[in-house]
């Protein structure tokens, strides 16, 4: 097997072994489960209505004071 | 380590494993099978005859005494040498005996007509990983090249191949291909995971949805994170919402793998996660994200890229983070454009670049006016802004009929 020996420092840093942080659980070999139920809580957990017109937050308000204040000074 | 036994106990151990496994074989038990390859389950049934067989040296010679056993020689003997040397902590042995093990009951498996031992042969994948995982770490640590689990992936490869013709036995090629990702994504090497794909979603004779639930819930997270990795964000969606939505609810470290890669995902296609749902799944790096495209704001978005960065590069969701960036411009110009409205309906659809300038000043980016222009023309040309820019009096235009059109589920045009 013929590996390169000059790596980029970002590689070398990365490990000495082999890793994926992210690597799935094993499900046990005979494990079954009604999906239809279960996990619906989990996908029931998105906004795609956020981007409202609504200027009453705090950094709205801050955003606010600040172009106001700036225009003054003009 | 290994306990004391008598020398009739190790014979009647040894004989007793030997029947269970003609039986398991002459019944058809892929399950019964199944228990009798776990090598690194450490199920004290296996412990207890790792010990006999390191007492009573010479199991082969009881292999070979019956006609029952003898014919499957090929099988026993390695996977006799693979669990003493499990035992013993001899990680690169057992390795190798359990390849042989492997190549051996695959040529048993492929002389089987019926796909009763789907089961065992699923162990035999799983434990060739692992197996190779750990010898791996036993030689590195002997400064030698780990290079067993780069073995295990040619083997799997191999019985991919023996499941992914037609008939019964294709049920199982799944439960491989999702070894395979595993072994692939650890050593870096995601671009063999193609062909193994390409074979799964051209198979004209096998419905997907036929594969064990277990199955496609795992397919679909590695593929998902592949389209990430390609930048393919209406795939992504696609298959990790499947996943999410398919994964057992009991096994919340999975979910939370899930979300992990789904969230940067449905970010940049304009869908934000509820805080209860970061707060769940321990997920909070991603609060600030959230809260800087609410909010418009840019300053939180560059602190929270730098506030975790490791760990964002290293699941490798940053670049699709950063490109975040110029949603939270929209929702900035959009709340200037809100205020403005405010305060002077009839000229809010005229912003100064100027006071473009100022608030991103308030927000510590230091940007001139070209600068800021370019900004907008680029908001302009993602169709993240509508309008057009009135170059000389330094002032961008808005379109009176939806000015900030939203991405509802599409990504940004690139």
């Amino acid at each position: 097997m013929a590996t390169e020996q000059v790596k980029p420092p970002t590689e070398e840093a990365k490990i000495d072994l082999f890793e994926d942080d992210d690597e799935f659980e094993e499900f046990e070999i005979d494990q079954e489960w009604e999906a239809k139920d279960e996990g619906k809580e989990v996908t029931q957990q998105w906004e795609d209505d956020w981007d409202d017109d609504d200027v009453n937050d705090d950094f709205s308000l801050q955003l606010r004071r600040e172009l106001e204040s700036n225009t003054e000074k003009k | 380590m290994a306990a004391y036994v008598s020398m009739g106990e190790a014979h009647r151990r040894i004989t007793e494993y030997l029947t269970r496994f003609s039986d398991a074989v002459s019944y058809q038990d892929g399950q019964s099978l199944s228990r009798l390859l776990s090598v690194s389950s450490n199920s004290p049934a296996l412990l207890s005859l790792a010990d006999a067989l390191n007492t009573y040296q010479d199991a082969n010679r009881i292999i070979r005494q019956s006609e029952k056993y003898s014919q499957y020689t090929d099988i026993l003997v390695p996977i006799f040498r693979a669990l003493q040397s499990y035992r013993l902590r001899n990680l690169v042995e057992a390795y190798v005996a359990f390849e042989k093990v492997s190549n051996a009951f695959i040529q048993e498996f492929r002389n089987w007509e019926s796909a009763w031992a789907l089961e065992a042969l699923y162990v035999i994948a799983y434990e060739v990983r692992i197996l190779a995982e750990r010898a791996d770490i036993e030689l590195a640590s002997i400064g030698k090249t780990p290079e067993k689990l780069k073995g295990a992936g040619s083997f799997l490869m191999k019985v991919f191949g023996v499941l992914a013709g037609k008939g019964a036995k294709r049920v199982g090629a799944l439960y491989v291909t999702c070894q395979l990702f595993k072994i692939y994504f650890k050593l870096g090497t995601v671009h063999l995971c193609r062909s193994v794909i390409r074979s799964i979603e051209t198979a004209k004779f096998f419905d997907f949805e036929e594969f064990p639930d277990r199955d496609k819930v795992t397919y679909m997270y590695y593929t998902g994170r592949l389209e990430v990795y390609n930048e393919n964000f209406p795939a992504a969606d696609h298959k990790l919402s499947y996943a999410l939505a398919h994964c057992n609810a009991s096994k919340e470290a999975n979910i939370r793998m899930i979300l992990k890669y789904l969230i940067p995902v449905k970010l940049s296609i304009g869908i934000l996660p509820r805080t209860t749902l970061l707060e769940k799944f321990n997920l909070t790096e991603y609060s600030d994200v959230v809260l800087a495209l609410r909010r418009g704001d840019l300053r939180l978005l560059r602190h929270a890229l730098q506030e975790h960065e490791d760990r964002f590069l290293r699941s490798g969701v940053y670049l699709v983070l950063e490109k975040l960036e110029l949603q939270v411009y929209q929702r900035l110009v959009k709340k200037i454009y809100i205020i403005q409205k405010q305060k002077d309906p009839n000229k809010a659809h005229q912003i100064k670049l100027d006071v473009i300038v100022k608030a991103l000043k308030w927000l510590e980016m230091d940007m001139d006016v070209d600068e800021v222009e370019c900004i907008m023309a680029i908001l302009i040309y993602k169709n993240l802004v509508k309008g057009y820019f009135a170059h000389k009096s330094k002032v961008a235009v808005l379109s009176k009929q939806d000015p900030f059109p939203k991405l509802n589920g599409k990504p940004v045009n690139s």
